[in-house]
């Protein structure tokens, strides 16, 4: 996205442009597929983006929105360039899961470890993997429909009840 | 002037051609050697203009009368001969591909030490199938036939050292010679029952022979002639003669010499054995079927491109055959405009056949020049480095795979549209038989067409697989020979009423029935011998498809100017760089029918790997093959060598070398020659 | 085929209305952890940042660094100082920076 306009502006213009129907292209960077089921899990009946006006298509040239997985691998580098370049503008990057915001691979001469080495990213969503609930909190916030949460979430718990801890 | 002088200058020029090609090469200098191939060919050509010539001519002129040569000569009796028009086509044909191949020859030929003999051989086989031709009578017909397939021997035998070559001419040699014995045994039978030894006059007292004795006459001709003409099971010479002669030598064995069995065929079917119940002609259309989609089963299982040129004659075959036994049909349960229309239809098909398979071959030969091999899968994107031979190899592609608007997409729908009329037969069985047939030839057409895009795609459409695909060079290549071809399909396909016009003519000579408006209405539009069944007219679809293709150039001319978009890399996929082996092979593209019909196939798979022991299950490069069996060597050629190899061996006491005993043998023989002679 | 369809009416509607209204098996959901301050020492510190093998966790001066993107929820701080790591139940993480997403965590008000 054009780096011209404040965050708000751009918000305002990705909610005009995608706000009804937003086209998604995904991108395996070499993840572990895991993160793919969650999002191939987003077109099935329980979770159905249909619903929010998102669809996938595998031509970026007809793409709005690429979401990326995996720690970007240095064999990968070229095509992912060739398929963000193909994607007319405008256009957001959305990288999705660990891998690809930095952790589990570190930079090495295998990886880049994270996507942003190569695509410049405007959403980061955090798992691993992501649920399909994640996935449409983070495709919500790239098209400006929902608020982001995670700014004033503090990750700190005072004493308590404890809370019910799900099963890693 | 009838077409006989056509076909005697024909032979003269060709006659000349022998001494002129038996002595080139057998000067010293470079420099005669080629004079020598290009005086040879130019007098080739001039022959085989007067023979198309007198071809064509003799289709609309009619049967001429039997002209006598010479009285007791060293054949046996006098040389008679006789221009018929069941044999104009083919001698139209043989004129066209004879032109064709002299235009080819200087230079695909380097004159060296065999040329001289090859040359010579090849105009002798041209006189050979030109007196076949125009045979009148029985003796005349043998003896041009076996010089023929002599020379065709020889012919093949370009390179006597190489054991492949070796091997291909004698499949081809044995395989003549066992048919012509049964041909020598049909002739024989109707011969003495009838009491004439020439053709017409066998014809015309061909209703005084017993109904078993003609039946039988007929049956043996149809295998011995099938031998010539590759119907299944038959036709085993014709994938080892074909990649081991040279191009031209290959281009007129398809071309020409397949089409001489087929005309005997259609000699004994419709001149001398007639009439005939149904059930020759359904043997003959059920052979026909099942011939044709043998052949292009196995024509799709294999890479060297002339050995699958070589199966796709096979089909072709098969395709003429049915057509022709279709007819047979048709004449006994008294359909007589369909018979002559499946007969018109049959003999169009072989000029067709004739002109686009010598094409195929003939590029082929040019390919194998230009890149040093025959293997499809090591060739590619010649498209490019051989831009003329592609074109035409691309024209000769489309007719063979019957796509309109070309030759044999007209051809093939004359063919079907007869069998379709099946129902006019009145029993229901023959009637279910000729939709069998036809069904079979669907799915022949339908393999056609994918083995075509095969041969067409692989070795020159995409990247080169190979350094000599990559580096192969149009220099020095002959394109005139044929080009002229290529015209000659389209003009076969543009004109085609013409032709037709022409071919009904000869149907009237040899059948008597007259199809005039019940095959061309008017119009340029071609029926099928019934007003209410189809239509289709071949030279309006040719200018329809051509217009039809102008109008996206058109709207890509007009639009381009006005277009103010950004140009950008096409979207590839995201693949950093293309590499050959990305590619289909040969192989893979004909893996789905490979798998299908993995019954007839019956590969034997091997894998190997050259380490086993890696941890990580590396091995280096792996070797998979799966060679088709040849199930017709292995179940029926070879059981039957071996049991007359065991037979030889029974008999092998009498050659015992003892020169008392071959004393006996005599004094016994001289003794049983007195005692017959006494009685 | 009927009986599907009949399976299917009887069982009516089963997709998810997030995000307009909350979705009940959210709370299943693996989360990163949250971090109780006041079980926070240094040592538990950087016994939690020894632990995580993603390198989400890095001990600063006075804070813990929790990079919520390089977390995934493996529950290993958790298992090594149960007293100090609980599970936060977050699940809607999506971040427009990748800033937002390191978070600073206080450790216990204690002269190391």
């Amino acid at each position: 996205m054009t780096t011209e306009q404040t965050p708000q502006e751009l918000r305002a213009a990705i909610a005009r442009q995608f706000g009804r129907s937003l086209h998604i292209r995904t991108l395996d960077t070499g993840s572990c597929a895991v993160c793919e089921q969650e999002i191939r899990l987003l077109a099935a009946p329980h979770y159905d983006l249909h619903r929010l006006g998102f669809f996938f298509t595998p031509a970026p040239r007809h793409a709005d929105l690429l979401l990326v997985t995996g720690p970007m691998i240095r064999a990968f580098e070229v095509a992912a360039r060739k398929t963000y370049d193909a994607m007319p503008g405008p256009k957001v990057v959305v990288a999705v899961g660990a891998c690809a915001l930095g952790g589990v691979y570190p930079a090495d001469p295998f990886t880049h470890g994270t996507v942003d080495a190569v695509l410049p990213v405007d959403v980061w969503i955090p798992g691993c993997p992501p649920s399909p609930l994640a996935l449409l909190h983070g495709l919500g916030v790239a098209v400006g429909r929902l608020a982001e949460k995670v700014r004033d979430l503090t990750f700190t718990a005072d004493d308590g009840p404890e809370r019910e801890r799900a099963i890693p | 002037m009838t077409p006989l002088d056509c076909y005697y200058i024909a032979a003269g020029a060709w006659a000349v051609a022998v001494f002129i090609g038996l002595l080139t090469g057998q000067g010293g200098r470079a420099w005669q050697g080629r004079a020598g191939l290009r005086a040879c060919c130019a007098l080739s050509a001039l022959g085989g203009a007067a023979a198309a010539a007198g071809g064509g001519w003799s289709l609309l002129y009619g049967d001429t009368p039997v002209v006598s040569l010479g009285a007791a000569t060293v054949t046996g009796g006098p040389v008679q001969l006789q221009a018929t028009s069941l044999a104009g086509v083919f001698a139209a044909l043989l004129g066209v591909v004879a032109v064709a191949i002299a235009c080819y020859a200087p230079r695909y030929h380097k004159p060296s030490r065999g040329t001289g003999l090859y040359l010579g051989a090849y105009h002798v086989a041209l006189l050979g199938c030109l007196a076949v031709l125009a045979a009148g009578g029985m003796v005349t017909f043998l003896v041009a036939w076996e010089t023929m397939s002599l020379a065709c021997y020889l012919l093949i035998l370009r390179h006597p050292r190489d054991r492949a070559v070796a091997s291909g001419a004698f499949w081809f040699l044995a395989l003549s010679e066992a048919g012509f014995l049964l041909v020598v045994a049909a002739f024989v039978i109707l011969s003495a029952k009838t009491g004439f030894t020439t053709l017409s006059g066998i014809a015309a007292h061909a209703a005084a022979v017993p109904g078993g004795w003609r039946a039988a006459a007929f049956l043996l001709a149809l295998v011995g002639f099938g031998f010539k003409a590759g119907l299944v099971p038959l036709h085993a010479w014709l994938p080892e003669a074909h990649p081991v002669a040279p191009a031209d030598g290959s281009a007129f064995l398809s071309g020409v010499v397949v089409k001489l069995g087929v005309y005997g065929i259609a000699l004994f079917a419709f001149r001398l054995a007639p009439p005939l119940g149904a059930w020759p002609g359904l043997l003959v259309m059920g052979g026909g079927a099942v011939t044709a989609a043998i052949g292009i089963l196995y024509a799709m299982a294999e890479r060297d491109i002339k050995r699958f040129l070589a199966y796709s004659t096979i089909e072709n075959a098969g395709i003429i055959v049915t057509a022709l036994g279709a007819a047979m049909i048709f004449r006994a349960s008294g359909q007589q405009a369909l018979y002559a229309l499946l007969l018109i239809a049959g003999i169009y098909h072989v000029a067709n056949h004739g002109c686009y398979k010598t094409l195929l071959f003939l590029e082929a030969g040019v390919t194998e020049h230009a890149t040093g091999t025959r293997d499809m899968d090591r060739l590619g994107g010649l498209v490019r480095r051989l831009p003329r031979s592609a074109v035409i190899a691309f024209a000769g592609t489309l007719g063979i795979a019957a796509l309109p608007p070309l030759n044999g997409f007209v051809s093939e729908w004359l063919i079907f549209q007869g069998l379709f009329q099946g129902f006019r037969t009145g029993s229901h069985l023959t009637g279910i038989l000729i939709v069998l047939a036809a069904g079979t030839l669907g799915l022949t057409g339908g393999l056609a067409v994918y083995a075509f895009v095969r041969g067409f795609g692989i070795p020159y459409l995409g990247m080169p697989r190979t350094r000599q695909a990559a580096e192969a060079s149009e220099g020095g290549q002959p394109v005139l020979g044929p080009a002229l071809l290529a015209v000659v399909c389209v003009a076969l396909s543009v004109g085609a009423p013409v032709v037709l016009f022409a071919l009904s003519r000869m149907a009237r000579t040899v059948t008597g029935v007259t199809l005039g408006p019940l095959l061309l209405p008017g119009n340029l539009t071609v029926i099928p011998a019934h007003t209410d069944f189809a239509a289709f007219s071949p030279t309006y679809l040719s200018v329809f498809l051509v217009c039809a293709l102008a109008v996206p150039l058109l709207i890509y001319l007009a639009g381009r100017p006005r277009a103010g978009s950004a140009r950008v890399p096409v979207w590839d996929g995201g693949i950093v760089s293309f590499k050959p082996r990305m590619q289909y092979s040969a192989m893979t593209f004909s893996a789905p029918t490979r798998v299908t019909f993995d019954a007839l196939y019956r590969p034997s798979v091997s894998v190997s790997r050259p380490a086993d022991d890696d941890p990580a299950g590396r091995s280096g490069p792996v070797h998979y093959a799966a060679p088709v069996t040849p199930a017709f060597q292995r179940y029926l050629y070879r059981p039957l060598v071996r049991a007359l190899e065991w037979l030889a061996d029974l008999v092998r006491p009498v050659q015992s070398g003892d020169v008392n005993l071959y004393l006996l043998y005599v004094f016994v023989v001289i003794l049983l020659a007195y005692l017959l002679g006494a009685v | 085929m009927t009986l599907w369809f009949i399976r299917g009416l009887r069982r009516g509607v089963v997709t998810t209305r997030y995000p307009a209204r909350p979705d009940a098996s959210a709370r299943f959901l693996p989360a990163p952890p949250a971090f109780r301050p006041r079980a926070l020492t240094a040592a538990t510190a950087d016994l939690l940042a020894a632990t995580c093998p993603s390198g989400a966790l890095r001990r600063e001066e006075r804070t813990l660094l929790f990079d919520v993107g390089r977390c995934t929820a493996c529950g290993r701080c958790a298992a090594a100082a149960p007293d100090a790591v609980t599970s936060s139940g977050a699940f809607e993480l999506a971040a427009t920076s990748r800033s937002v997403l390191i978070k600073e965590i206080p450790l216990r008000g204690e002269a190391p």
